[in-house]
């Protein structure tokens, strides 16, 4: 039986959580495995803080992790990551984080203060396994296109996991990113997820 | 190929929907022919993704609007024999009550599914009300689905159902249901498609008119009517003891779990996380009304006590209750009402139903160790918060800069005749974030029966009341009518909204004179569910074009004489035209409109951004700015604030070069960055 396995991808609203979450959604079926995705995405403002839970097994029924349940964490901002990992993230579980911020109008407005991000990576760090922290947002710039920063962060991950019992590897994952993806826009993002990659392998060595 | 992957016709193909998408595929593989719904989080997505390939299909899709109408819609539709069905969230369920309640009198020919998005935790919506009372009260068959494989089956079944008993079938789904992915397997498409017609006698005489001579049990009209409804659902009850949706799982000890919908789905993991010793008995429900009263049955008799797992109100409990005090008194329920072990807020959640399990079954619960939770106690210290505001560039910014600066400007002139207490009444949308209140401090709650003023900068806290869809047009009317002179009455209110539910709101306005004003914030879609087109839109669900309605049209055939048409990117003229509405009301004591209308920000941004147009941002002339922090009380998210340099800053990642800000700087310190067109300068 393959083992269950959870991830939480936290970010705000235009930064692709939804986007992932079916890219590692559809990758558990080309497993034949069961998938559930619990997000709530109502308002279509931007830039409020949007979480997805992921859950990939032979036998699973609801949409919703518990407490210290991630495995993984996909952090697409960084202040995002902390609050999800801060309840989610299991003592051993991996994270890949972007360092790119987005500020909340509650720290542009002064009535809250945006933590050091090497502050929120020592905490994941604390409070979880392995942490790649990374400028993702600029790696995809550099790939052709911000957009597929969710993507490179996904690369990244295919290499934390390499070598883990997960239903996941590289392959799959890249199949699953191409069949999700527009067309005209498969190219930048295998790119942007191969620059990823390296960037884990290098931060992982 | 088809635009959404519901569409494609290969039966076995798996895919990841959520549960709206999953109701969408039901309805295709069931060969409705009329789908109605009115925008309504969490249930929007069914219609939006059966827009899609409505033409694949021959299906009629429609945003209607208002729900009732949808539902009014769809008993046309199924009563000529065509499969229909209406789609609402929990609040349009309300909306549908008159007709709904007595559709059943008389039923249909076609099938007809009413779905229902109920939103336990009020994630998007103004209550967290479950609707299956509705439905029970109606007496329809409920289904309710315990993931979006079951969602997508019961739409699919529901038509079937609906046609077998010639009754309504409710659907009622969850917010953790319809927006939580799950993968789905496809079924085959129905090949054949009912057959429209239209006979007034069909199975039984003047059927279609509630008032028609319709004889049945000794009784005539509607009254027959009724006792031909009550048979039905004595034949339903009879049928759910076979329906597929039911089932028992035996267990090896006396204790036994009802799990209705969602709420099985957890137990399911629960279980697997506890590993109790000897397995529990389990009657999964898929139809909490009727219960299946031969499984209900089994299970008492094989357990000694039972705990009720259910999303929303104590439902099932309710009818398990009142089914044992015949059949077995002496056994205990536990759940949200009684040996509360679930509570009747909230949503169940996977914690609380491993919590309550883990007591019921007297396991342990998995917790977290003390050194760990420290550990998180001292993190949480960093934390800041993410709060939801309008969006940057948003236009109802502009809209609320002008009205609080117009009321306190009425304030003044109507000095020494009122009080200087307005009332700003709000309405479902976007703009109802104007009472979100997210930088309030605490306050202290009044006990003096006295008007009492409340000073704030920032439109979070401009809305003083805020119920319903169309709501605060007529709570606006009542104030008035009551006497309260104590300060200007305002309603304000989205085009959505206004086509809704809030017309016959402004004929009663006009027609009893209500001296209120009117402000309707128009952005041409339903933005905050999702930018769906409405009448203000000029597009159909399907995208073909529509007559485009102009809500001050609409209001002046309806007797509003006084009628204001302004940018809402033009705060001065936003300012100038509330005050002078407020002014015309009080002075004339008649109702006024104030409409504030440019396309939502997202979609003008969206379509620039489609078409390569790169946006400038504004940036803060540090030398010039003067830190009196006005563009701050704007409460754009892209305006920050430097509390070490004293200085406001623009965050570029957030700014779409709106240019409200700098109308707002007294000293002209905001500016166009050098590189770059802003905003205006594309659409004006």
């Amino acid at each position: 039986m393959v083992k269950a396995y959870y991830i939480m991808i936290a970010g705000v609203g235009g930064q692709g959580t939804v986007m992932l979450s079916r890219i590692i959604g559809d990758a558990a079926l080309m497993r034949g495995l069961h998938v559930r995705i619990g997000e709530t995405y109502g308002a279509a403002m931007r830039g409020g803080a949007v979480h997805s839970h992921v859950k990939v097994g032979e036998e699973i029924h609801s949409p919703l992790l518990m407490e210290d349940e991630a495995d993984a964490l996909l952090a697409l901002e960084p202040l995002e990551g902390l609050r999800r990992g801060l309840t989610y993230l299991k003592p051993e579980g991996v994270v890949v984080i972007n360092t790119r911020r987005v500020y909340p109008i509650d720290v542009n407005v002064g009535v809250a203060a945006y933590p050091p991000v090497d502050r929120i990576v020592d905490a994941l760090r604390r409070l979880g396994g392995v942490v790649v922290a990374h400028d993702f947002t600029a790696l995809a710039e550099k790939a052709g296109t911000s957009r597929a920063m969710n993507v490179a962060v996904l690369g990244a991950f295919s290499r934390v996991i390499e070598g883990a019992e997960t239903p996941f590897d590289r392959e799959v994952l890249v199949e699953a990113v191409k069949k999700r993806v527009p067309k005209r826009w498969v190219e930048v993002n295998v790119k942007a997820f191969n620059m990823g990659y390296e960037v884990a392998d290098r931060a992982l060595k | 190929m088809p635009k959404h992957v519901v569409g494609v016709d290969q039966p076995g193909l798996r895919a990841v929907l959520i549960g709206n998408e999953a109701v969408a595929r039901g309805a295709i593989e069931a060969a409705a022919q009329v789908v109605a719904g009115y925008p309504g989080t969490p249930s929007s997505e069914v219609i939006e993704t059966l827009s899609l390939v409505a033409k694949d299909f021959g299906m009629h899709v429609e945003w209607s609007v208002n729900e009732k109408v949808a539902l009014d819609v769809a008993v046309g539709a199924a009563i000529v024999g065509a499969r229909a069905m209406a789609t609402m969230k929990n609040a349009g369920t309300n909306w549908v009550m008159d007709m709904f309640a007595t559709v059943v009198y008389g039923g249909v020919s076609g099938g007809l599914v009413v779905y229902s998005a109920d939103d336990p935790d009020a994630f998007y919506s103004s209550t967290e009300q479950d609707t299956r009372p509705l439905a029970k009260a109606v007496g329809v068959l409920i289904l309710e689905p315990k993931d979006q494989q079951e969602a997508k089956d019961m739409a699919k079944a529901g038509f079937d159902y609906s046609e077998r008993f010639e009754l309504p079938v409710f659907l009622r789904s969850v917010t953790r249901i319809c927006h939580s992915g799950g993968d789905v397997e496809f079924g085959e498409i129905r090949r054949s498609r009912n057959k429209v017609f239209f006979d007034r006698h069909y199975k039984l005489p003047f059927r279609w008119n509630v008032y028609g001579p319709f004889k049945y049990g000794g009784k005539v009209g509607p009254t027959a009517k009724h006792a031909w409804q009550l048979e039905r659902i004595e034949e339903i009850k009879d049928f759910v003891n076979r329906s597929e949706f039911n089932w028992i799982e035996e267990g090896e000890v006396p204790l036994g779990i009802v799990a209705s919908g969602i709420g099985y789905s957890y137990v399911k993991d629960a279980l697997a996380k506890l590993k109790p010793d000897g397995w529990p008995w389990i009657l999964k429900v898929g139809t909490p009304y009727p219960l299946p009263e031969e499984a209900l049955r089994k299970l008492i008799d094989n357990v000694d006590k039972i705990l009720v797992v259910e999303e929303g109100d104590p439902f099932v409990e309710e009818q398990l209750y009142a089914f044992m005090k015949e059949y077995s008194p002496e056994k205990p329920i536990y759940g949200k009402t009684r040996r509360q072990l679930v509570l009747r807020y909230g949503e169940l959640g996977i914690a609380q139903v491993v919590n309550a399990l883990a007591r019921f079954l007297g396991v342990e619960a998995p917790n977290i160790p003390a050194g760990r939770r420290a550990v998180k106690g001292e993190v949480a210290k960093i934390l800041a918060p993410r709060s939801s505001a309008l969006c940057p560039g948003c236009q109802h910014l502009g809209t609320y800069w002008g009205l609080r600066f117009a009321l306190i400007k009425a304030i003044s002139k109507f000095r020494g005749r009122m009080k200087g207490v307005w009332i700003v009444n709000g309405d479902i949308g976007c703009y109802e974030q104007g009472g979100y209140g997210i930088f309030a401090k605490e306050i202290e709650a009044g006990e003096a029966r006295e008007s009492r003023r409340v000073m704030f900068n920032n439109p979070y806290e401009i809305l003083d009341t805020n119920y319903i869809m169309g709501g605060g047009i007529g709570v606006a009317q009542g104030e008035f009518h009551a006497g309260y002179r104590d300060g200007p009455i305002v309603a304000v209110a989205g085009d959505s909204t206004f086509f809704h539910a809030c017309m016959p709101a402004i004929a009663n306005a006009v027609y009893n004179k209500a001296a209120i004003t009117f402000i309707v914030l128009d952005n041409a879609w339903t933005a905050m569910t999702g930018h769906q087109p409405s009448p203000a839109s000029g597009v159909t669900a399907t995208l073909e074009p529509a007559r485009r309605f102009r809500v001050e049209d609409v209001a002046r055939s309806l007797g509003v004489e006084h009628v204001w048409v302004v940018d809402p990117y033009n705060v001065k003229e936003v300012e100038k035209a509330i005050l002078e509405a407020i002014e015309t009301s009080v002075e004339k004591g008649v109702p006024t409109l104030v409409v504030a209308r440019r396309e939502c920000i997202l979609q003008v941004v969206r379509r620039l951004t489609r078409e390569g147009k790169e946006l400038a941002t504004y940036v803060v002339d540090e030398g010039r700015c003067v830190g009196c922090r006005l563009c701050v009380q704007l409460g754009c998210p892209a305006v920050g604030w430097d509390r070490e340099r004293g200085k406001a800053f623009i965050d570029p990642v957030l700014c779409v070069a709106c240019g409200l800000c700098a109308q707002v700087c007294p000293v002209n310190a905001i500016v166009p960055s050098v590189k770059g067109k802003t905003l205006r300068d594309y659409v004006g």
